[in-house]
């Protein structure tokens, strides 16, 4: 029977949930190949993970050793390598992570095996492995196959697959870290934690999120206001904090803070999937965008093409009459 | 014959284009508004040196030729048309005169400042009674001992309200006609100079244009350009270069007008389709792009004539002046249509642009005065 | 301190429509305007900033079609001092590990401290040509850097992890860094800066330059389309006035007004 590998990813004690996304793209993979599914543990003092992880694949491999407390792409990649080497998996699953990005190719490129990145659906079929994926700034999809191989190795993005309860039983085997120590010539050497701001946008029952359309920094005020009129706070896509126009710490998306609102409101944001893997589990979504085409408004449950310009006065003086009317 | 870029200008064109779409947008329409000088972006821009474009290394400046600052104008012109002049009065009204009519202790002196924002460049030809016709201009010069003691009063002399150094005409004789007319350099803090009124204009509204009045103004017998008597034809050469940038910059209005066009007809709809799709439409936009590019190419032919070397290339530069200037109030006003009601707005940037527009057929020489140029050359 | 900057030109298609072309396998390219990835002008920019500090020579290197030329010349009036043009239309289809290839081919051969590329290209989005060619010629790497520092000859590099968190790690040199937006403020080229750079040289290196082994290509492009429709919202329309009232009706109507 093949395997096939999905790697747990953990951080600072914690299971991360692209981990149950690639468990359930390895299942549904699994069934149709008839294949086993192994989940993949590095780390240490692994046995709350190894609760959690019950359920999730055929058999779940640990390997628990003071060396994996803390990602180390170079590590993990020797490790990986001598596994992988001797277990013949037919395919391995790797988030598209920043630990998949440190990890993925140079393992490939190591173990000579073919390998992509970022893919939003996998399909095998007699052996051959064929990928969707987004390009040119997410505007349009691609088919991609892969050079035939025994074995491949692909990074599937957060929040392509959402994650189903493992059903399985899993067998549990451990084995002894075929490496001995994190290599000298790169060390993990800390965790910083982003700044705290004055405010946090994880807690706001309100976010107004803004993007490049807003054009200018001055700008900025114009959209403060409007977010205290609605009660809510600003928050940001990646731009805005690349221009130096607000702090990292209103950034909303993958690099950013994962925010869960009441209502988001959406301003100039065109949807990069960077941007709404931070946002999309809010409770109710508002899109304010000039491109009827913005992807933005795949994800929002109301949406108004125009230009935010012309929308944010109107809706700020209506909210502040009622708000009057009421008070 | 060939129309490829080269280069370097391509890079400029490049980091030009770059920086004005970064920098000079999210202002641009503020400082419309406000009419305040962008001090800021102009440090910028001297720091990269478009301040200095057809200035030699060796004066500060960056040391390429005019058709590489038409680009580099009508880039500017296409994202802010009030940054576009400013950087073209500093070039070729300012630096270009006294470098091609300076004597070299005053190209050391003045142009280096120039070039790197130290002091900006201003001009002063038209006064209150003296608009096309520059033969009648009523400042004077009298020499006394060290001195010319300058009396008089220009008007409309954009960037004047910041400036620290200016190129004055004046008579200092007055009955050799045209041929009594000298050029002086003029520093902000010379004694008998002041500033006048600041225009409030219609557009280019962040230009500084103010009037200067010279009182008894006690100008250094050696900031003198070139001999007595040689103004007119300083003048008249300083216009030819300039024109091709005025050009450049109405290039850069119209091709700024037609993009925001463009880009509203797609987002637009009316009777269930984008406006864009509609043939009526179409038609202005066919209009546009080819006028636009017709100008481009006279601005560029004009620069090159410059560049070449010829002797003399007032028609050319006329022609690109004239023509650019026209289809720049038209396509402006082609892409105000297309906005509808919107584009009487405010909101748009095309309302800008339409009254950018308007002083191109009005300064550095009228339409009808190119057409004088053109006419004349064809029939004398 | 060498450094070496892997640099590509690519469509700017964040703010532009974007089409399949005809064979299905490309997209429209002649609405396009094309200039250097985002990544790598920080990644450039990051260059210039460690050879000001600590001297040494920039290599700019660049696979792609000769317009990629314009890109590597922007590339040195900006600070760089060398350049090569890696010659794509000898190469025909790439994918990330073919594109590693043939750049650490070019690079094993020269001197460097740091190779410096962009995390991602917004064109292909794959994230894996940096990994890959540290890999290759055998160098540690660390994607995703969002600040650098030199102590001990040693690099210390701030990897941007998800939810604003960062991993600071200390990498030997040579060393591969892959550059997130935000780390600089990426630079224009001064005027003088260009006119010098345009009378520079750009070594090109073609098939018949390249030594070795084969070059392998594991990943091919089937096809590219439009993506489906997801869930789409619902576009409310109407006057201005109109479209508010409704706003404020769907905000009161979840409690929060």
């Amino acid at each position: 029977m093949v395997d096939i590998f999905a790697l747990v990813e953990h951080r600072q004690g914690v299971i991360r949930d692209i981990t149950y996304e690639l468990m359930t793209c390895g299942r549904t993979l699994a069934e149709k190949q008839n294949a086993k599914l192994t989940a993949v543990l590095l780390g240490y003092n692994t046995d709350t993970f190894i609760d959690n992880l019950k359920s999730q694949a055929h058999r779940l491999l640990v390997i628990d050793n003071e060396i994996y407390k803390e990602f180390n792409a170079e590590t993990y990649q020797m490790t990986l390598a001598e596994i992988i080497k001797k277990q013949n998996p037919m395919l391995t699953l790797i988030g598209h992570t920043a630990f998949g990005y440190d990890l993925c190719p140079s393992l490939a490129v190591h173990l000579g095996i073919p390998f992509t990145t970022d893919c939003l659906e996998i399909d095998v079929a007699d052996h051959k492995v064929k990928i969707t994926r987004q390009l040119f700034d997410g505007k349009l999809n691609a088919h991609v196959s892969l050079r035939e191989n025994p074995s491949y190795i692909l990074t599937l993005r957060s929040g392509s697959i959402p994650a189903q309860e493992g059903t399985l039983s899993t067998e549990i085997e451990k084995i002894e870290a075929p490496v001995s120590a994190e290599p000298d010539y790169r060390k993990f050497i800390e965790y910083i934690e982003a700044a705290v701001g004055e405010v946090d946008i994880t807690k706001a029952d309100i976010l107004i999120g803004i993007g490049r359309g807003i054009k200018d920094q001055a700008n900025i005020a114009l959209m403060e206001d409007f977010a205290s009129a609605v009660g809510g706070v600003l928050a940001c896509s990646r731009p805005i904090v690349d221009a130096g126009w607000l702090p990292k710490d209103r950034q909303v998306g993958s690099s950013g803070k994962t925010v869960k609102p009441k209502l988001y409101i959406a301003l100039g944001i065109s949807g990069a999937f960077q941007h709404i893997a931070g946002m999309k589990n809010s409770d109710a979504i508002i899109a304010v965008n000039k491109d009827p085409n913005a992807p933005i408004f795949n994800e929002a449950d109301y949406g108004i093409v125009d230009d935010l310009f012309k929308v944010v006065p109107v809706l700020k003086n209506k909210i502040v009459e009622l708000k009057q009317a009421k008070g | 014959m060939n129309f490829d870029l080269t280069n370097d200008q391509k890079m400029l064109q490049n980091q030009v284009r770059k920086f004005a779409e970064a920098e000079l947008a999210p202002v641009a329409p503020e400082i419309d508004k406000s009419g305040e000088f962008p001090w800021d972006n102009i440090k910028k821009m001297a720091k990269l040196g478009l301040l200095g474009i057809i200035v030699p290394e060796e004066y500060g400046g960056s040391g390429f030729d005019f058709v590489s600052l038409a680009i580099a104008v009508e880039e500017i012109s296409r994202i802010c048309a009030s940054t576009g002049v400013i950087v073209a009065v500093n070039n070729s009204l300012t630096a270009y005169p006294i470098l091609q009519f300076g004597n070299e202790e005053q190209k050391k002196k003045y142009l280096p400042q120039l070039c790197s924002g130290e002091k900006l460049g201003a001009l002063g030809i038209t006064e209150p009674n003296a608009g096309s016709d520059v033969a009648a201009m009523e400042s004077t010069a009298r020499l006394e001992g060290d001195h010319y003691i300058l009396n008089g009063t220009k008007r409309f002399i954009t960037n004047a309200g910041e400036a620290g150094i200016y190129v004055v005409f004046a008579y200092t004789n007055r009955e050799l006609k045209h041929k009594g007319i000298s050029t002086f350099i003029v520093e902000r803090d010379t004694p008998g100079f002041s500033l006048g009124k600041h225009e409030d204009l219609m557009g280019i509204r962040a230009t500084a244009n103010c009037e200067l009045i010279f009182e008894d103004a006690k100008i250094p017998k050696e900031n003198l350009l070139a001999q007595e008597g040689d103004g007119f034809k300083i003048c008249m050469n300083t216009l030819d270069v300039s024109r091709i940038d005025i050009g450049a910059q109405a290039v850069g209005i119209a091709q700024g007008a037609l993009d925001e066009a463009v880009k509203y007809s797609k987002e637009r709809k009316a009777f269930g389709q984008p406006i864009c799709d509609f043939e009526m439409i179409q038609s202005m936009f066919a209009e546009m792009a080819t006028k636009i590019q017709a100008a481009r190419l006279l601005v560029y032919y004009a620069g090159y004539c410059k560049d070449k070397g010829m002797p003399r290339f007032s028609k050319e530069s006329a022609m690109a002046k004239y023509y650019a200037s026209d289809i720049a109030v038209e396509v402006a006003r082609k892409a105000v249509q297309i906005h509808g009601g919107y584009g009487y707005s405010k909101d748009y940037t095309v309302e800008r642009l339409y009254r950018d527009a308007k002083i191109l057929e009005l300064y550095e020489g009228t339409s009808e005065i190119q057409k004088i140029i053109i006419a004349r050359d064809l029939v004398k | 301190m060498d450094i070496i900057v892997c640099v590509k030109r690519v469509p700017q298609t964040a703010e532009a429509e974007v089409k399949v072309d005809s064979s299905g396998k490309d997209i429209i390219r002649d609405r396009l305007t094309f200039d250097m990835n985002e990544s790598d002008t920080y990644a450039l920019e990051e260059a210039i900033l460690l050879k000001e500090k600590f001297g040494g020579a920039i290599t700019v290197i660049s696979l792609g079609s000769v317009e990629a030329e314009d890109t590597l010349r922007i590339a040195m009036a900006k600070g760089a001092d060398n350049a090569i043009r890696i010659k794509a239309e000898d190469f025909g289809e790439l994918d990330g590990y073919k594109t590693a290839q043939l750049l650490g081919s070019v690079i094993k051969d020269i001197k460097h401290d740091i190779i410096l590329t962009g995390c991602l290209a917004t064109d292909d989005y794959y994230a894996q040509v940096g990994v890959a060619l540290a890999e290759l010629i055998g160098i540690p790497h660390a994607t995703l850097v969002t600040k650098i520092d030199i102590v001990d000859s040693k690099a210390h590099a701030y990897r941007e992890l998800e939810g604003g968190l960062l991993e600071h790690l200390e990498i030997n040199l040579p060393a591969l860094l892959t550059i997130q937006t935000g780390i600089n403020e990426p630079r224009y080229a001064s005027l003088i800066a260009i006119r010098r750079a345009a009378k520079k040289e750009i070594k090109t290196v073609g098939k018949a330059d390249i030594a070795g082994g084969e070059i392998m290509q594991h990943s091919t492009l089937e096809e590219l389309f439009t993506p489906p429709v997801g869930k789409r919202a619902e576009i409310l329309t109407g006057s201005m006035d109109e479209i508010a009232t409704k706003l404020t009706d769907i905000i009161k109507g979840k409690g929060l007004l």
